[in-house]
C-alpha cells in the first residue's frame, strides 16, 4: 500500500519533471551551439523572466492578474457553452426529430474555427467583453455538444427496458438512465472543450485589450520581444495543463462508479 | 379440484404467435403457444438455442408486442411493460453509477415509494440474496455471480407478481452457477414468487423446475410439458433425476 503510493507520486511528480527538464536542456544547447540563438532566446532567460513577471509587471499587471483576467473571460463563457453543449446535444441524441431539424445547423457551424468569428462577433458584441466571451462560448459549445450527443446515443437499451419494467416513466427513464449513462462522454468534451477555450483566450484577446495572458503574446508582437511572446506563451501552457488537472480531478470525483476496481 | 386450479392461474397466454419482419423477409419465431402458470409455480422454458425462448419471454412481460394473440397476468392483458413483473436480463445490466443498494432500491424509488420504506425493503431483499456488507459496493467491485444477486434483489424489490428469468447464469463460471442455483431455490423457498425461467442448460431446468416447458425449433411451438415432482432440494445424481435428464434430452433431440 505504502510502496503503491510512494509509487504513484513518483509516477505524478518525477516523470514529467524529468521530461520537461530534458527539454529544456535540449532547447538550451540548441540555442548555445548554433545561429538559433539570434532569433530565440534560451531556456533560463524565459523561465526566470516567466518567474519574475509574477512580480515585475508586463504592461499594466503582474502575472497573477494577467491570468485572472483571462480566466474571467474564459470560465464564464465555457460555463454557459458548456451548459448549452450539453443540453442540446442530449437533447438530439434522445429525440430524434431534434437531431433531424439541428443536426444541419450544427454541422454547418462546427467547422468553422473560433478566430472566423472575430470580426462579426466585433459587429454583434462590440469590442468589450462580450465578443471575447462569445468565442470562448463556441470554443466550449461546439466539441462538447459533440460528446453529450455520444454519450445520449449509445445508452445500453437494455437498462432503459430494466428501468421501464421497474416502473420508471419516460421522464425518470431520460434523468435516472440517459442523463448518468452520458456523464462520462460529458466530461470527455467539458475537457475538450475546456482546453479549446482557453486557447482561444489569445484570439479573443486580439479583439482590442490591454491585458490578459493573450495580450501578453499579441503585444509582444509590437515590439518584438520574443521573450516576452514565450513568457506568454508558457503562462497559457501552464495554466490551461493545472485547468486540465482540475478538470480530471472533478471527473474522478463525479465518476467514481467508471473507475475499474476489480 | 379442477375449479381451485383454474382460480390459482395468474399468468395465462392465449394463441401466441410472433413474426419479426426484416427487410428482405418476415420469420415466424413463435409458432402458436398456449400457456397457463400457477400462482408461486417455478416454470423453465426450455429449447434449443435460438427457438425463440427470449421472444417468448420477452412476450410474456410485455417488452415485445405479439402478432397475433394475448397475455393476461392477472386477467389483465399485458401491453406494455409494468412493475407487476420483474425481469432478471442475461447481460445482468446493473445501473454502474448506482451502488448495490442503488440498484436494488431503484423500482420502489420510482414508484414513489417512501424513503424509509423503501431502504428497509432493499435491505430485506439484500440480505436475502446474501450480499449484506455490499449495500454501498458499486457494481463494478463486485463479481458476475455478486452481481447477478443484485439483478435478483433489484427484481424481487419491487415485490412484482411474477418475475422472469432470461438466462440468468449462462455467463457465469460453473461452479457459480450451481451455487446460484442452490441459492435461487433457497430465496425461492424463502420468498415464493411465480418465476418463469429459460435456459437451455438441462441440468439447471431439472433441478428448478416444478415444471418444463419443452420448445420445438423455430418457429417455436410447445412439444411438450413435464411436471417435475422431485423432492428438493434435488439431487443430480438421483437415478430419478438422471432418467428425466436423459428422456427430456432425448425428446429435445428428436426437434433438432
Ligand atoms: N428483433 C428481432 N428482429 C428480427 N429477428 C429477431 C429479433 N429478435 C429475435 N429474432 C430472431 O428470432 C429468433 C429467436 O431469437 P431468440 O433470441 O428469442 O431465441 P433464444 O431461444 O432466446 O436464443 P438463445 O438460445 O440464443 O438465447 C432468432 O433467429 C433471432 O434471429
Ligand atoms: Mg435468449
Amino acid at each position: 500500500m505504502i510502496k503503491n503510493k510512494t509509487g504513484r507520486i513518483f509516477e505524478i511528480i518525477f516523470y514529467p519533471l524529468v521530461s520537461i527538464l530534458i527539454f529544456l536542456i535540449i532547447w538550451d544547447v540548441g540555442v548555445k551551439n548554433s545561429e538559433l540563438s539570434v532569433v530565440m532566446p534560451g531556456p533560463w532567460e524565459v523561465v526566470s523572466k516567466f518567474i519574475q513577471s509574477f512580480a515585475v509587471p508586463i504592461g499594466k499587471y503582474t502575472m497573477v492578474y494577467h491570468i485572472l483576467y483571462s480566466l474571467m473571460r474564459v470560465v464564464p463563457a465555457y460555463i454557459v457553452g458548456s451548459l448549452a453543449g450539453i443540453i442540446l446535444g442530449i437533447l438530439m441524441g434522445w429525440y430524434p426529430v431534434i437531431n433531424r431539424i439541428l443536426r444541419p445547423l450544427y454541422e454547418l457551424i462546427r467547422p468553422i474555427p473560433p478566430i472566423a468569428w472575430i470580426p462579426i462577433s466585433i459587429v454583434w458584441f462590440g469590442i468589450g467583453e462580450g465578443s471575447k466571451w462569445f468565442l470562448i462560448f463556441l470554443a466550449a459549445f461546439v466539441p462538447i455538444t459533440l460528446n453529450a450527443y455520444a454519450g445520449a446515443t449509445t445508452v445500453d437499451e437494455t437498462l432503459i427496458k430494466c428501468s421501464k419494467m421497474l416502473g420508471a416513466s419516460d421522464g425518470q427513464v431520460f434523468k435516472t438512465v440517459v442523463l448518468p449513462y452520458s456523464v462520462p462522454h460529458i466530461f470527455t468534451g467539458l475537457q475538450v472543450g475546456l482546453s479549446t477555450s482557453w486557447a482561444t483566450v489569445v484570439a479573443a484577446e486580439m479583439i482590442r485589450s490591454t491585458e490578459g495572458v493573450g495580450w501578453i503574446i499579441i503585444s509582444s508582437m509590437d515590439t518584438n520581444n520574443v521573450v516576452q511572446s514565450l513568457v506568454g506563451i508558457m503562462g497559457i501552457g501552464v495554466v490551461g495543463f493545472i485547468l486540465a488537472i482540475v478538470m480530471r480531478k472533478i471527473e474522478e470525483v463525479l465518476c467514481r462508479w467508471n473507475r475499474i476496481e476489480t | 379440484m379442477e375449479q381451485d386450479r383454474n382460480l390459482d392461474i395468474i399468468l395465462k397466454c392465449e394463441n401466441v404467435s410472433k413474426k419479426f419482419q426484416t427487410k428482405h423477409r418476415t420469420k415466424e419465431v413463435i409458432g402458436n403457444i398456449n400457456l397457463e402458470v400457477r400462482k408461486n409455480e417455478f416454470v423453465v422454458l426450455f429449447g434449443p438455442g435460438q427457438c425463440g425462448k427470449t421472444t417468448m419471454l420477452n412476450i410474456l412481460s410485455g417488452l415485445e408486442k405479439t402478432t397475433t394473440g394475448k397475455v393476461f397476468l392477472n386477467d389483465r392483458e399485458v401491453v406494455e411493460p409494468g412493475p407487476d413483473r420483474g425481469v432478471v436480463f442475461q447481460s445482468i445490466s446493473l445501473y454502474p453509477w448506482l451502488t448495490v443498494m442503488g440498484n436494488v432500491e431503484y423500482g420502489p424509488k420510482v414508484r414513489g415509494i417512501n424513503k424509509k420504506v423503501r431502504k428497509e425493503k432493499a435491505e430485506y431483499y439484500i440480505e436475502l440474496v446474501g450480499l449484506k456488507g455490499f449495500e454501498n459496493s458499486y457494481p463494478n467491485q463486485i463479481s458476475g455471480g455478486m452481481k447477478q444477486r443484485v439483478g435478483i434483489a433489484r427484481a424481487y424489490c419491487n415485490e412484482p407478481d411474477v418475475l422472469f428469468m432470461d438466462e440468468p447464469f449462462s455467463a457465469l463460471d460453473a461452479q457459480t452457477r450451481y451455487l446460484m442455483q442452490e441459492e435461487i431455490m433457497r430465496i425461492w423457498e424463502k420468498e415464493k414468487r411465480t418465476v418463469i425461467f429459460v435456459t437451455n442448460n438441462i441440468e439447471e431446468a431439472l433441478y428448478l423446475a416444478d415444471r418444463i416447458i419443452l420448445f420445438t425449433n423455430c418457429p417455436t411451438q410447445i412439444k411438450k410439458e413435464y411436471v417435475i415432482d422431485l423432492p428438493r432440494p434435488r439431487d443430480y445424481t438421483s437415478d430419478d433425476f438422471l432418467k428425466l435428464r436423459e428422456e427430456i434430452t432425448e425428446n429435445m433431440a428428436h426437434t433438432l
